[in-house]
């Protein structure tokens, strides 16, 4: 994980200020058509092509008595690489999306008020292999998300806790009924980084550069977890008390 | 990778390597298989750090971190050691009760008990 997912939380402070302005009035104008229509199809063709080439162009050069064993060796090859690369059908997709961990509800509209002020609830929420601590309005990199555009409101089912500051609440290993709501903001790529390899005295030498596939989501919300009713900022006796008051709460 | 490229990424180097192209070429290689061989390492030092901040957070209450994790595995707890380490530094209620359910899943070997301080008043 290199620069970009290095970068943590914003400051408390300055998120009441931001997260008023919704960001999908900034972003939905001219990101949501430009880039979310071409960027993925040109992904998906420019795959499909460096697959499908090679194995037409190789079957050709065969002598005729070897097409047919080589031919069909190559299709069940290439199937395979086809269904992988190619478009999925619907079920398929919101499979994989579900075992990664994240549900697509749907492309967010203008009306929806999902930007909230921050809340002091926290959920371990898990991605993939990735696991996160987040809280109401934190931004989060994962590993690119292949099913979901920008400004398309996600689901993550996979919450290994949540906690406030009265409850705590622990998944063995999963809590079936929490549900952590989240916002695609971008797909970007990661900061370029060169792998570089050297042997001494072999005259062996070699550059690459790399640059990492990442989305960048806005948790928004979290459900599941009795959430404090002060809007205000607690002075520190209050939250003392409420502490003391805390009782843990444990689902098999 | 021509002049340009190599002085750009010898910004900073000490003495002549930061200036002079042959002396900054085997700098900028160096640094480089440094950096692929460290983006390895570097996922095994976080790893270390988690788990040493772990330790301490759950020796404060009296269970190290073996028995800890060995509890937390019973009870099928998956939570990794980035967010343990994380939870026990911002959130010390809900590291507690962890350590609370791990402790009650597993009580260790010896009779764990918390770390008693004794101050000067026992010379006295």
């Amino acid at each position: 994980m290199a620069n970009r997912r290095c970068f943590q939380t914003l400051a408390r402070c300055l998120r009441s200020i931001r997260t008023l302005t919704p960001i999908s009035e900034c972003l939905a104008p001219y990101t949501a058509p430009a880039l979310s229509q071409t960027l993925p199809n040109y992904i998906f063709l420019n795959k499909f092509k460096v697959y499908q080439v090679p194995a037409r162009s190789f079957c050709s050069r065969h002598s005729e008595s070897e097409d047919d064993d080589y031919e069909s060796g190559e299709e069940e090859d290439y199937g395979e690489n086809e269904e992988d690369i190619a478009d999925l059908s619907a079920e398929e997709k919101v499979k994989e999306a579900t075992e990664i961990g994240y549900t697509v509800l749907g492309p967010l509209q203008k009306s929806d008020r999902v930007f909230k002020l921050y809340e002091p609830v926290f959920a371990v929420v898990q991605i993939g292999s990735h696991q996160f601590k987040v809280s109401n309005g934190d931004t989060i990199y994962t590993e690119r998300l292949k099913h979901c555009d920008i400004n398309d409101k996600l689901v993550l089912n996979k919450v290994l806790m949540l906690g406030s500051q009265a409850q705590t609440i622990i998944g063995r290993p999963v809590l079936p009924e929490a549900a952590v709501h989240a916002v695609v903001e971008e797909h970007a790529l990661d900061a370029k980084v060169i792998i570089f390899k050297k042997k001494r005295r072999k005259n062996y030498r070699r550059t690459k550069g790399h640059r990492q596939e990442l989305t960048k989501l806005r948790i928004t919300d979290i459900q599941g977890i009795e959430k404090p009713e002060n809007t205000m900022p607690l002075p520190p006796q209050t939250k003392e008390k409420e502490k003391a008051e805390k009782k843990v709460a444990m689902e098999a | 990778m021509n002049k340009k490229e190599v002085f750009k990424l010898a910004k900073g180097f000490r003495g002549r390597a930061k200036n002079c192209i042959r002396i900054a070429r085997e700098r900028v290689e160096k640094a480089l298989q440094y950096s692929y061989r460290d983006r390895r390492n570097k996922k095994r030092d976080m790893r270390s750090l988690w788990i040493q901040r772990i330790n301490a957070g759950t020796r404060q209450h009296g269970v190290n971190y073996g028995n800890f994790m060995h509890g937390l595995m019973k009870e099928n707890i998956q939570l990794n050691r980035k967010v343990l380490s994380e939870i026990s530094m911002h959130e010390p209620y809900s590291f507690k009760a962890l350590v609370d359910v791990s402790h009650s899943a597993f009580p260790g070997n010896k009779a764990a008990a918390a770390p008693k301080k004794e101050g000067l008043a026992v010379l006295l």
